[in-house]
């Protein structure tokens, strides 16, 4: 019983995660680090439930937040590949500007610091899940063929790892690592449509909460691969309703043990990292800006 | 550019360079704000006469910019050394928070006299803030663990331990009240607070905190051997390695007084306006701290500019409100202005083209 319903929240709460870790590697294997993730999540699950509200239409709203988490990738590749700016300077940037742009934008439009209300049109659900759950159980086997047995997915991981090789071959490094980061900027604003349109049925101002940050933490996790980082997100989600179950069946919240439970599963990662998973090697040419000759 | 000239240039820049670019983007970004403003139908000169006014305009006003300067340069700070020594810190959140409880929990259990109280806490404050930090050391340099993604774990690790936990149980204020989550902690000794500075202000001993933190900073890195060998890890590791220097313990070093710098900021909060550690208490002093640091330059220097600068905007965007924007501007173009400079060439590109409009 306690297990079934321990699938059915992994299954609901993985999805922000596992999209976003898959932006996050895929940005990574071009070549670009990717630290905006968290910014590109706020930014989706913003516009996907304003979306929502605009259109009438969950859907379209769906597609406001992808589109926008489009954007930001595009501003972070635009910055750091255009301008060669510090990859990692520009994606904590982007989090920053997200955090103050849409608190702003929330309190101009909606005229709430704290959230939004209900969107009126939710998403279908199909066997209790709605359709983002179980297309995130999908995508990251779709980039792993692609990253694994399609000339473009070869041609992205060769300009992540060695990218004057690549340029030497034809392959134009500039505008497949810009595709890579702004389809990476898609995933993540996917990812946090799913916060704000399937997990809740709201945007909350607290958004994401740090699920791009653990995001980065299951890409290093599952060593920049699609399947391990899908595997790590996964862990990430079955701790946290691990954690939920174990402080409601001894009451936590009453005895004020709350904060064990909700620390267990950063505390869980940190030990796993520490301790098995040993030094992760990062693509090559991570976070080197690339300059064409 | 060679690897050796940019070693070179990170290692001895001249003093003006690093304050060029921060001063560019954040004049650029309160350019764009100003037109943002008179874009959307507002007053703007009205705005940044109230922004004005609401950070400099009165003894209040300047006690609540300086106290929002100290903390912000604080973990400005706190970021930059540990950036000099090539970690990126975005644990200073984290850190934070176990000094501010560190801070609420002795100022509170202690009953020493005046000025010792105050020492006692303060050191207690800070050397927890380092051991926490030490912990993202300790998984980088023996474990081989990224410190971005494990402070970022130990970020919500202290979080959640202090404010669903000890502020909620053991620390908690007692109270027949049912809410008590919303009493934090107990309130501190008298003589554990930060001794006020002028009347009819909040300006306190904050402030003298910070302005050493920032003259001890500056010192050591650009004055003392220690320094500069935390420099050379930082800018090359390999180099420093070579050349017989001790990386690890320069790692931890610079890792511990990142995360002392840290907690000192929250105490500052604890101990200077709060006088307790709130029920409700989410500042996010720490992240902010990654930007004063980043429009700093990561230089000492830069940041405590970065961090005044920061300070005096967020208590006049109170005065926004007034002219209908709200707060969050300030958060806005903090953002913004740290996107700028991150794209350095960007400015090089504008500074390019108009030298070229001059010549012609």
């Amino acid at each position: 019983m306690i297990a079934t319903e321990i699938l059915s929240a992994v299954i609901d709460f993985a999805p922000p995660l596992v999209l976003a870790a898959l932006g996050g590697v895929l940005s990574e294997k071009a070549g670009v680090i990717n630290l905006g993730l968290e910014g590109m999540m706020r930014f989706g699950a913003f516009f996907a439930a304003a979306g929502a509200i605009w259109t009438g239409n969950a859907w379209l709203g769906l597609g406001c937040g992808l589109l926008a988490g489009a954007i930001a990738g595009a501003a972070h590749a635009y910055a750091s590949l255009r301008w060669r700016a510090d990859q990692v300077v520009s994606g904590v940037a982007l989090n920053l500007v997200a955090l103050g742009l849409v608190t702003f934008l929330l309190e101009a439009l909606f005229g709430s610091s704290a959230t939004m209300p209900s969107a009126a049109p939710s998403l279908p659900h199909w066997a209790g899940h709605t359709p983002i759950a179980f297309v995130s159980l999908v995508i990251p086997f779709v980039l792993h063929w692609f990253l694994t047995a399609t000339v473009t997915g070869l041609r992205v991981r060769a300009i992540g790892e060695h990218p004057r090789a690549a340029a030497t071959a034809g392959i134009s490094v500039l505008r497949l690592r810009a595709l890579c980061v702004i389809v990476a900027g898609a995933l993540a604003g996917l990812g946090g449509s799913a916060l704000s349109l399937s997990i809740l049925d709201r945007f909350e101002n607290r958004m994401p909460a740090g699920a791009g940050f653990m995001a980065l933490a299951a890409m290093v996790f599952g060593k920049w691969t699609p399947l391990g980082a899908f595997a790590a997100a996964l862990f990430f989600a079955f701790a946290d309703a691990l954690q939920r179950q174990l402080s409601l069946a001894t009451h936590a919240n009453d005895l004020h043990l709350a904060g064990f439970f909700l620390a267990l599963p950063y505390v869980l990662t940190l030990l796993l990292l520490g301790g098995f998973v040993g030094r992760a090697t990062p693509p090559a040419a991570n976070g080197v800006p690339y300059e064409e000759a | 550019m060679t690897s050796a000239s940019t070693l070179r240039a990170r290692l001895f820049a001249p003093r003006w360079q690093p304050l060029l670019i921060p001063l560019t983007a954040v004049s650029t970004a309160l350019v764009a704000g100003f037109l943002a403003m008179w874009l959307f139908g507002k007053d703007a000169p009205q705005g940044f006469a109230l922004m004005a006014e609401h950070a400099l305009g009165s003894a209040n006003a300047v006690g609540e910019s300086s106290i929002k300067a100290a903390v912000l340069t604080l973990c400005g700070l706190s970021v930059t050394v540990a950036f000099t020594a090539g970690l990126f810190n975005i644990g200073a959140e984290g850190q934070f928070t176990v000094g501010a409880i560190t801070a609420a929990w002795l100022g509170a259990a202690l009953d020493l006299p005046a000025p010792l109280e105050l020492l006692v806490v303060t050191g207690a404050a800070m050397t927890a803030g380092a051991a926490w930090a030490l912990i993202a050391a300790w998984l980088k340099v023996r474990r081989g663990v990224h410190e971005v993604i494990s402070t970022i774990m130990l970020n919500w690790i202290a979080l959640h331990l202090v404010q669903d936990w000890l502020v909620v149980g053991p620390l908690a204020a007692p109270s027949s009240n049912a809410q008590i989550s919303l009493a934090g902690t107990v309130p501190v000794h008298a003589s554990a607070q930060l001794p006020r500075l002028i009347a009819g202000s909040r300006l306190d001993f904050g402030i003298v905190y910070a302005a050493i933190a920032v003259i001890f900073c500056w010192l050591l890195l650009s004055r003392t051997v220690a320094g500069f060998e935390i420099r050379l890890v930082g800018a090359a590791p390999g180099v420093a390695e070579a050349s017989g220097l001790p990386n690890a313990r320069r790692t931890y070093q610079a890792m511990a007084l990142a995360g002392a710098l840290a907690a000192l900021g929250g105490l500052l909060l604890v101990l200077g306006t709060e006088h307790r550690y709130p029920g409700t208490f989410r500042t996010g002093y720490g992240f902010d701290g990654i930007a004063v640091a980043l429009v700093g330059g990561a230089s000492p220097l830069g940041t405590a500019l970065a961090g005044i600068f920061f300070g005096l905007l967020r208590a006049g965007a109170k005065g926004l409100q007034l002219v209908g924007i709200q707060p969050s501007f300030a958060e806005l173009l903090q953002g913004v202005s740290v996107w700028l400079v991150s794209a350095p060439l960007l400015f090089a590109a504008l500074f390019r083209k108009l030298r070229g409009a001059r010549a012609t």
